[in-house]
C-alpha cells in the first residue's frame, strides 16, 4: 500500500503567493500536500514516532514562515521542503546523537551469508528501515527519497544538491551498502 | 547464484514495496494547529515590516524629490535668492567631472559668464553690494583659467595657446557686455565695480598673453596656482 501522493512543484507557486499574503486555506493545501511525505521521510530517518511528528511539524512551521528565503533559493518549493526536513534531521542527531556514522563502504561487515540466498521477502518492513539506518546520511537520504517517497533521480538531486549521475552513483553504493547490512543482521 | 544488478534491483524493488508511516490524526491536528498560529504570526509580523518599509520609502522618495526641485530651482538663482548658496554647491559638484584642460576652462569661464549675468541682474535690481562681489567672482574665475592656462604651457604648449586663445576671446565678450553695462548705470559705486572689474579682465587677459615670456599670467595675486577660486561669490540675500 502507497498511499502518498506525488510531491509537486509548480503548482505550489500560487499557493506560496496565497501564504505569503496570509491565506490560511493555501497555507493548510501546502500542509497536507506534504505534511504526510515529511513526516515519513523524518521517521524512516530516526526510526521513532515521537520525534519524527515534532520534526516534521518543524519543518513545516519553518516551510511555510520564511517564505521570504524560500524566494532567494531558486529551487523547487518541495526541494526546499526536504532540505530543511533534511537540516533538521541532522541537528537532531547533533543534540541527541546518531547510531551509526562510519560509512558502510568503510565498515566491517560479516560477508558469510550468499547474498543470494537473502530472502527479501522475508524481511519485515521494520527490519529494512533498521538496516537502513545502518547506512551513511547520505545513502539513507538518497534511498528514502528514491524508494519511500518516490521521486526520480533528477528530484532528488535537486534536493541534495548533486547531479544526476551524482545521485545514480550514490544510490547504487547505497544499496549495496544496505545488502550488506541486511546479510549482517542475518548472520548475526 | 544471480548478479549483483538483479540482487540490488530485487532489493530497490522491496524498499518500494515498503509501506509509508503515516502520522497519527491527533499528530496532524496538532501539527495544523501549531502551523496555523505561525503562519499568522508571521503573515502579521511581515505585514508591519511592509507598512514601514513602505512607510520610509515614502519618506526617502520625499525628500529625494525635495532635494531635487531645490536643486533644480537653484540653478537659476541669484545672489540675492535663499537657493544661491545651493546653486554654489552644485556648481562645485560640476568642477569634479571637468576631466582635461579643455574641461576645466570651459567650466571656469561657464562661471565667469553666470556671475557676469548675475551681476547684471543685480545692478538691475539695485544691489551694488552684490553686484560688485559677482563681478569680483567674475574675474576670480578668469584669473583661474589664466592660471590653468599657464600651467599647460610646460607640458603641452598647442593645447595652452588654443586654452590662451578661448580665454582671451571670452575675455574680449565680457568686456564688451560690461562696456555696455556701464553705459547703462548711474550708480556711481555701480560703475566703479564695473570699471575695476574690466581693468582686472584685461591685466589677466594681457598676462595670459604675456605669460610665455614671463611666466606670470596673473599680476592681481588672484586665483593662482593649483587651488581653485571660489565659484560664485558669498551670498548675500
Amino acid at each position: 500500500m502507497r498511499a502518498l501522493g506525488k510531491a509537486a512543484s509548480d503548482d505550489d507557486r500560487p499557493l506560496i503567493e496565497r501564504v505569503r499574503r496570509g491565506d490560511q486555506d493555501a497555507a493548510r493545501t501546502l500542509f497536507e500536500r506534504y505534511f504526510d511525505r515529511i513526516y515519513n521521510y523524518v521517521y524512516a530517518r530516526l526510526g521513532r514516532a515521537e520525534d519524527a511528528e515534532d520534526l516534521a511539524i518543524d519543518t513545516m512551521t519553518r516551510s511555510l514562515t520564511r517564505l521570504d528565503l524560500f524566494q532567494d533559493q531558486g529551487v523547487a518549493f518541495s526541494s526546499w521542503v526536504y532540505r530543511i526536513a533534511h537540516n533538521a534531521t541532522i541537528d537532531h542527531y547533533r543534540r541527541h546523537g546518531k547510531v551509526t556514522l562510519v560509512p558502510l563502504d568503510d565498515a566491517t561487515l560479516p560477508q558469510s551469508a550468499d547474498p543470494s540466498d537473502l530472502a527479501l521477502q522475508q524481511l519485515s518492513n521494520e527490519d529494512l528501515r533498521r538496516a537502513l539506518r545502518d547506512l551513511t546520511d547520505e545513502q539513507q537520504q538518497v534511498l528514502i527519497l528514491r524508494f519511500f517517497q518516490d521521486l526520480t533521480a533528477a528530484q532528488v538531486a535537486g534536493i541534495m544538491g548533486k547531479s544526476v549521475g551524482a545521485v545514480q552513483a550514490l544510490q547504487h553504493r547505497a544499496l549495496g551498502s544496505l545488502e550488506r547490512s541486511l546479510q549482517g543482521r542475518a548472520a548475526n | 547464484m544471480t548478479s549483483e544488478r538483479q540482487r540490488l534491483e530485487a532489493l530497490a524493488e522491496r524498499l518500494r514495496g515498503v509501506d509509508p508511516m503515516m502520522p497519527s490524526p491527533a499528530a496532524k491536528i496538532r501539527g495544523w494547529n501549531l502551523v496555523s498560529a505561525a503562519v499568522q504570526q508571521s503573515a502579521t509580523v511581515h505585514s508591519r515590516r511592509h507598512s514601514v518599509k513602505r512607510l520610509i520609502l515614502a519618506a526617502v522618495a520625499a525628500a529625494v524629490l525635495l532635494v531635487a526641485g531645490a536643486v533644480a530651482a537653484s540653478a537659476d538663482s541669484l545672489p540675492d535668492s535663499a537657493l544661491y548658496p545651493l546653486k554654489g554647491v552644485v556648481e562645485q559638484a560640476r568642477a569634479a567631472f571637468a576631466f582635461t584642460p579643455a574641461d576645466r576652462l570651459t567650466y571656469r569661464l561657464d562661471l565667469a559668464r553666470t556671475r557676469l549675468t548675475e551681476a547684471e541682474a543685480m545692478i538691475a535690481r539695485h544691489r551694488v553690494d552684490l553686484a560688485g562681489e559677482a563681478l569680483n567672482a567674475m574675474n576670480d574665475q578668469l584669473n583661474a583659467a589664466a592660471a590653468l592656462v599657464e600651467s599647460e604651457k610646460g607640458s603641452d604648449p598647442a593645447l595652452a595657446t588654443d586654452l590662451e586663445n578661448r580665454l582671451v576671446q571670452a575675455i574680449a565678450t565680457h568686456d564688451r557686455q560690461l562696456a555696455g553695462l556701464q553705459g547703462q548705470v548711474t550708480n556711481p559705486v555701480a560703475q566703479n565695480a564695473i570699471s575695476q572689474a574690466r581693468n582686472r579682465a584685461a591685466q589677466t587677459a594681457q598676462a595670459a598673453k604675456a605669460a610665455g615670456t614671463s611666466g606670470n599670467p596673473n599680476p592681481n595675486g588672484k586665483g593662482q596656482g593649483s587651488g581653485p577660486a571660489s565659484p560664485h561669490p558669498t551670498p548675500k540675500p
